[in-house]
């Protein structure tokens, strides 16, 4: 693939984006932390609110001068030479940006873990990176003592919900986890220390300054992401840098000039996952904003304090985390006043929900495109632009994208092929998996699996992940246009659509929805299966229907199909 | 009778926790509440309709003297307490529901309170010294909704103040009880020995047949089980301290130490009361959850 590939998306950036993406400002991510934490000094950075309201901040200042700790701490305590990985473990709040931060100024690889991993999850991953510092929410602290001997991890580093919140909120946050919640287990014995990052602060504080992360550059390892990616293990992709740095400058270019640094962001999306990782920490930190931190958005009550006690101007998240917070009445009644827009991605964004999303608070949600393996963004809706239902937008700035066939071959203009990407955010590789590089990764280019179409004007739709893809008596279809059009009824709060083995078909469609608490009219598969037939062809109208209290999910929020599919396979083995 | 210094005291303790009481929410869930008010208006029923006329009924039923008919109406008429959030929570009820009832209990209290105390007062003969002026409850709970007003707006503008003020009054729900037992049982302790039968009966009665009743008008209305075990909770769980404080700054002397006896062993024993309805509550409230994750594995097994 050596030719020049088109963009015609170009014309549509119009006269707010540059088409090419200049350079970063900046050389790495730390020193991204240095300019903004010198730039916006007193500005408050990050405030953390947990459900009932109670709060604490850190200053754009202290963020600096707590990370400059932590590198110290890193690099002269710990003895971790530049380039070795530290993982964090932690949910949202005040400690993860000073441990990441610190993590990056010490010239060191993150690697984001999410909190909720069982011991095996967790050992897979920190043999996998060679973790050797593990900075863990003291809520999973239990998990420890069967973690730790089975891998090289040499430094454990606590840090609670609370964390740098005032004192007395710190003490009551804390004593109601203890008492009330019962989720502050006891720390176990373990033969490597363990320090609370008060303490490592304090250390770091006595310790030399580290500056040699002036000489990181953009090609240096920034990140191990792990990713199921399409294959199923977990890997780590390896994210540099400067594939941080361009992904911070592209989700800028989408967001025009409606982002700035008087903007208030609402991080309800964990920070371990790239979509909030690079959306709200990175690009709001660089701006000079203010994040607002939820430890936790589930329930969706838990986002209710934070929402009401700031004017948020930004909100991020996922299409089950908007449908969740429209299905509020405290949302509903009192939708955020100063919000300008919100940002979707993760998964596709259903029609009624975006509509929904409209009618309530009066701004749209713009809806991205990405993946874990392109830090995350590839594609977004301009602001400017009229909204495209259904569209995942055009690809960022430096981006290109061309949809192929399993011949790798473009398709025509119109047909549908699968998505690949090239640009300064796609990642190196992953880690230690040649193999596995080699599957995703092609000169450059990498193969999402997901299946799109583009129109003229170069606005992509996805159709479908191409392992998704139902096949009924050799007809494609689409899982998520099923999902789309139930979505629309309105007993429906939630649904999902997987293909089962079928004698006749080969393949059929099987639906799962969850009746909307909020209607009345209990769903009926007779209903399901009439609206299906008002609006979609025979063949994609669901052979089975079945309702469900709720569906699995991601920690972040996505409806996991693989799960359906598992259990479905479980019942065709056992032969039902 | 309580010393000066005890009465004082006692206000500021009932300040406290009217204030932890407020400023266990907002105004704006105040207003989210009553979009669908179905609920609390149930509830309130219960509270004002169910108990007072319980309380009048036990009263005439146990033949009851003047002095101690007067404590067990004012127990009966009293809003909700604070302790019931706190017994919401354990037995797995609905919190929110819980907060909301005992706030808009105490607020309708200011008119209901004086309202019903002269009705049942009256209907019941109390007459002359022992007639508590409907004016005196009234300016009581004015003064006392000050701090529960405050509260709102305190948790509105600074939660980390609001929620551990929000902390301090549920901690003092109970210290209160325990000063109220420490000042009056010493005192008093002829006076419990010489307690019959009937006292005992209606004191704890009260609180059980309000909780039996509670959760019936509750069902009858249309709310679910775990609604209703809330609203039960909450209807026979009520504002003992303030029955006392009210008392307090009413009589004197040794008739205060007699008409304080009802709502003194009804702030004890309802705790106890609470305490074993609260784990039976519980245990169904697991019960049903069990059975409604049983109910979903058999969907998904078909």
């Amino acid at each position: 693939m050596t030719h020049d590939f088109p963009r015609p998306w170009q014309a549509a950036y119009g006269s707010e984006i540059a088409p090419d993406l200049a350079p970063s400002a900046h050389h790495s991510i730390a020193h991204l932390v240095s300019a903004s934490t010198h730039a916006f000094g007193k500005r408050r950075a990050f405030t953390c609110v947990v459900p009932n309201g109670m709060n604490g901040s850190l200053s754009y200042a202290q963020v600096g001068a707590m990370s400059d700790a932590f590198a110290s701490f890193l690099r002269h305590h710990c003895k971790l030479a530049p380039g070795a990985r530290v993982a964090v473990q932690l949910p949202n709040g005040l400690a993860y940006p000073v441990a990441v931060f610190g993590a990056f100024k010490a010239g060191c690889v993150l690697v984001n873990t999410n909190p909720l991993y069982t011991p095996d999850e967790m050992i897979h991953q920190f043999r996998d990176s060679g973790a050797e510092v593990l900075v863990i929410s003291d809520m999973f602290a239990d998990k420890l003592a069967e973690v730790i001997p089975q891998t090289q991890i040499r430094h454990v580093v606590l840090a609670g919900v609370p964390e740098f919140f005032p004192r007395v909120p710190e003490a009551v946050v804390r004593g109601v986890q203890k008492v009330w919640n019962r989720n502050l287990p006891p720390v176990p014995a373990l033969n490597v220390p363990v320090l609370r990052i008060r303490a490592a602060l304090k250390l770091g504080r006595g310790l030399p300054a580290v500056t040699d992360w002036d000489a990181l550059r953009p090609d240096d390892l920034a990140l191990l992401q792990y990713t199921g990616g399409t294959t199923g293990v977990a890997k780590g992709a390896m994210l540099t840098h400067g594939n941080i740095l361009a992904n911070i400058d592209q989700v800028k270019a989408m967001g025009a000039r409606y982002m700035t640094g008087e903007d208030v962001i609402l991080t309800a999306l964990p920070l371990y996952h790239i979509f909030a990782f690079t959306a709200n920490l990175m690009v709001f930190f660089e701006l000079g904003a203010r994040n607002i931190l939820v430890p936790s958005p589930r329930p969706v009550q838990n986002i209710q304090r934070a929402l009401e006690n700031y004017p948020v101007t930004w909100i991020t998240g996922v299409n089950t985390l908007f449908n969740g917070l429209m299905n509020e009445e405290w949302f509903a009644a009192f939708p955020p006043k100063h919000l300008k827009a919100a940002i979707a991605g993760g998964t596709a964004l259903h029609e009624a929900v975006a509509a929904r999303w409209h009618s309530i608070t009066g701004t749209r949600i713009a809806e991205g495109y990405g993946l874990t393996e392109t830090a995350p963004l590839v594609s977004f809706n301009p602001l400017d632009q009229p909204v495209r239902v259904g569209s995942i937008g055009i690809p960022a700035p430096g981006t290109d994208v061309v949809l192929v066939n399993d011949q790798a071959e473009p398709v025509a203009q119109g047909e549908a092929g699968e998505l690949i990407v090239r640009g300064p955010q796609v990642m190196r590789g992953y880690w230690n998996r040649p193999d596995e590089t080699e599957k995703t990764l092609q000169n450059g280019w990498v193969f999402t699996g997901d299946v799109a179409v583009m129109d003229e004007d170069g606005y992509l739709k996805i159709v479908d992940r191409k392992k998704d893809m139902v096949l009924v008596s050799g007809f494609n279809v689409y899982p998520n246009e099923v999902e789309d059009c139930l979505s629309k009824m309105d007993s429906v709060l939630e649904a999902a659509v997987i293909g089962v083995p079928d004698k006749g078909t080969g393949e059929a469609v099987r639906a799962y929805v969850v009746q909307n608490p909020d209607v009345a009219a209990q769903i009926t598969k007779e209903d399901v299966v009439a609206h299906c037939r008002k609006h979609l062809a025979a063949y994609k109208v669901p052979r089975s229907v079945i309702i469900r209290d709720e569906l699995p999910k991601s920690p972040i929020g996505k409806i996991l199909r693989k799960d359906l599919k598992a259990e479905v396979r479980a019942e065709f083995a056992k032969g039902a | 009778m309580l010393t000066e210094l005890e009465t004082t005291l006692l206000g500021i303790m009932m300040m406290v926790i009217m204030l932890g009481m407020g400023a266990s929410m907002t105004p704006r869930d105040f207003r989210i509440a009553f979009r669908k008010p179905k609920g609390i208006l149930v509830g309130l029923l219960s509270q004002f309709a169910v108990m007072p006329f319980l309380g009048f009924l036990l009263a005439v039923g146990l033949g009851l003297p003047p002095a101690l008919v007067v404590g067990l109406l004012l127990i009966a008429c009293m809003p909700g307490g604070t302790t019931s959030n706190i017994f919401a929570y354990f037995s797995k009820g609905v919190l929110a529901l819980s907060i909301m009832m005992t706030v808009v209990s105490t607020l309708v209290a200011v008119a209901m309170v004086p309202l019903l105390l002269s009705f049942y007062g009256g209907l019941a003969g109390v007459t002359g010294d022992f007639a508590i002026p409907p004016g005196n409850v009234a300016q009581i709970l004015v003064v006392l909704l000050i701090p529960t007003i405050l509260g709102m707006g305190l948790r509105k503008l600074n939660p980390n103040i609001g929620a551990t003020i929000e902390l301090i009054g549920s901690f003092m729900g109970v210290v209160v009880i325990l000063f109220l037992i420490a000042s009056w049982v010493p005192r008093n302790y002829q006076l419990l020995l010489d307690t019959g039968f009937p006292i005992y009966f209606a004191t704890i009665g009260i609180g059980l047949i309000g909780m039996l009743f509670g959760y019936w008008v509750a069902r009858g209305l249309g709310q679910d089980t775990n609604r209703s075990r809330t609203i039960s909770l909450e209807t026979g769980i009520q504002n003992g301290p303030l029955a006392v404080l009210v008392i307090t700054l009413t009589f004197t002397g040794a008739m205060q130490q007699e008409v304080l006896l009802i709502p003194v062993l009804y702030s004890l024993f309802i705790v106890l009361s609470s305490t074993a309805i609260t784990l039976w509550y519980r245990r169904n409230a697991t019960r049903e959850a069990l059975a409604r994750d049983a109910a979903k594995l058999g969907v998904e097994t078909r």
